[in-house]
């Protein structure tokens, strides 16, 4: 009899086995529950049934009283007092409590300073492609404050066919600091362009070109964790034929970041 | 004999490992002011991602009803908004030409691939439903815009999309979704260029993390 289904015979004959289980199930939750805990220092605090404004109070919590930070959804916290009574509270709300220690607490996180220092934006843009409508989505690194480096890959299609672009991209903005900055980007990558099936006549292949591209464009810091992106791009097409294609890009888009 | 020996031993093992966790969940109850840890964005648990499974029906116009399947992810913003990207795929049936003519099929079995995928914003309207008198769920009912691409009878098609739906939320960090969605493209297969409208209706599950 090996040792495992000797353990298994054992819990399944002992009522220790049973029991023993049972505080195995209680215990190891509580070691699993670190929370960040925080005091109320104002008069009370609102907590809802669900993370929104819309949802109704269920329970005020009152100056003084300890609350176990369980998680967060958007900019909602769930908590629960000592008694074990649960509720969301807004991040306003949080930053109206004190920390363990005795701080006030203050997440910078969805605020411009945490925005200035944020690594990476990933976001989906919608516009025209050389008056296609296209999709875009997009990752960007922010590389220092001033340059990012980033991918992009365009989905636009037309009457007579599709397009899809995959750009690589630098852009530099002079002014990180502003809410609404200006920004240049240049890019490269390639084409790939696939005639409409009904227009043409089979055999027709779908052609792939280099582009090179340059561009302006707008960001603007929305709120929390989002902002927008507004862009115009010059871009050429290295084609076969004797001159290089040129078509213009606009899109405008959100971008989440990290 | 040796069986009940070793079962004394276990027994004494198990109640070795599992003491110390009694007395660690006793002391919680004796010491109610125990090691608090600092607050910072790090140590809290943040579930704005919503990833999950969509099974539903679609009628691609002129192509009949079909079942579709489909997947989504979504980022909560902020209460009301979200971003999400779709993706969805279904064969399409026969049209009715297909059926009374009763043979010359207008596409391949390669053609009646539908796939479609988009990119969208889309907004809560948060609330409670009320089962009962007493049993209350948080639900939203939510509005969407996108865009993306169709493929379909061997050409993609620019496709807009536009939805709303109705969404129970179970558990803090499970869903369940009833879902309309209409996916608007040109199309010219029928000779003259239109835009169809392909409706789709389904029924989804999805978690946060």
């Amino acid at each position: 009899m090996d040792v495992f289904s000797l353990v298994l015979g054992y819990f399944k004959k002992s009522v220790l086995g049973y029991l023993g289980l049972l505080c195995l199930c209680l215990a190891v939750p509580s070691f699993a529950e670190e929370y960040v805990q925080v005091q109320v220092k104002q008069a009370y605090v609102d907590m809802r049934s669900g993370p929104a404004g819309a949802y109704p109070v269920v329970y005020v919590a009152a100056k003084d009283e300890w609350l176990s930070v369980l998680k967060r959804r958007t900019s909602w916290f769930k908590v629960e007092t000592v008694k074990g009574q649960q509720g969301w509270i807004s991040q306003d709300d949080l930053h109206l409590t004190v920390s363990a220690a005795g701080e006030p607490v203050h997440l910078t996180d969805g605020s411009f300073e945490n925005f200035a220092s944020r690594q990476f934006e990933v976001g989906t843009m919608a516009g025209s492609f050389d008056g296609i409508p296209s999709v875009t989505v997009m990752a960007d690194w922010v590389a220092t404050e001033n340059i990012s480096l980033g991918l992009n890959l365009t989905q636009a299609v037309g009457s007579f066919s599709e397009n899809q672009l995959l750009m690589f991209n630098i852009s530099h903005t002079a002014f990180p600091e502003w809410i609404v900055a200006p920004y240049v980007v240049f890019a490269a990558g390639k084409i790939r362009t696939k005639p409409r099936g009904s227009l043409v006549q089979s055999g027709d292949e779908a052609r792939s070109a280099n582009v090179l591209s340059a561009g302006l464009g707008l960001r603007y810091y929305l709120t929390r964790h989002f902002l927008v992106k507004l862009e115009f791009n010059s871009l050429l097409v290295k084609t076969n034929r004797d001159e290089n294609e040129e078509l213009a890009q606009w899109k405008l888009g959100f971008a989440v970041f990290f | 004999m040796e069986i009940r020996f070793r079962s004394i031993l276990l027994s004494c093992l198990l109640a070795l490992l599992v003491s110390p966790l009694w007395v660690y969940a006793q002391s919680g109850v004796i010491e109610p002011e125990p090691q608090r840890r600092e607050i910072s964005e790090a140590n809290i648990d943040t579930e704005n991602f919503e990833v999950g499974l969509m099974l539903g029906v679609i009628s691609i116009e002129d192509f009949s009803t079909s079942m579709i399947a489909g997947a989504r992810l979504a980022y909560h913003i902020n209460e009301n908004f979200f971003i999400e990207a779709a993706y969805a795929q279904a064969e399409a049936g026969q049209t009715s030409f297909e059926l009374l003519s009763g043979g010359a099929p207008l596409l391949s079995a390669d053609e009646r691939n539908y796939r479609t995928y988009n990119l969208g914003l889309g907004y809560n309207l948060n609330g409670e439903t009320f089962v009962t008198n007493t049993w209350v769920i948080n639900s939203a009912t939510y509005f969407m815009l996108g865009a993306g691409s169709t493929d379909f009878a061997g050409d993609e098609h620019f496709t807009l999309t536009l939805g709303a739906g109705y969404r129970l939320l179970l558990s803090d960090y499970f869903s369940l979704r009833v879902e309309l969605k209409d996916h608007l493209f040109n199309s010219e297969l029928i000779g003259k260029e239109k835009t169809t409208h392909n409706i789709q209706y389904g029924l989804g599950a999805t978690f946060f993390f």
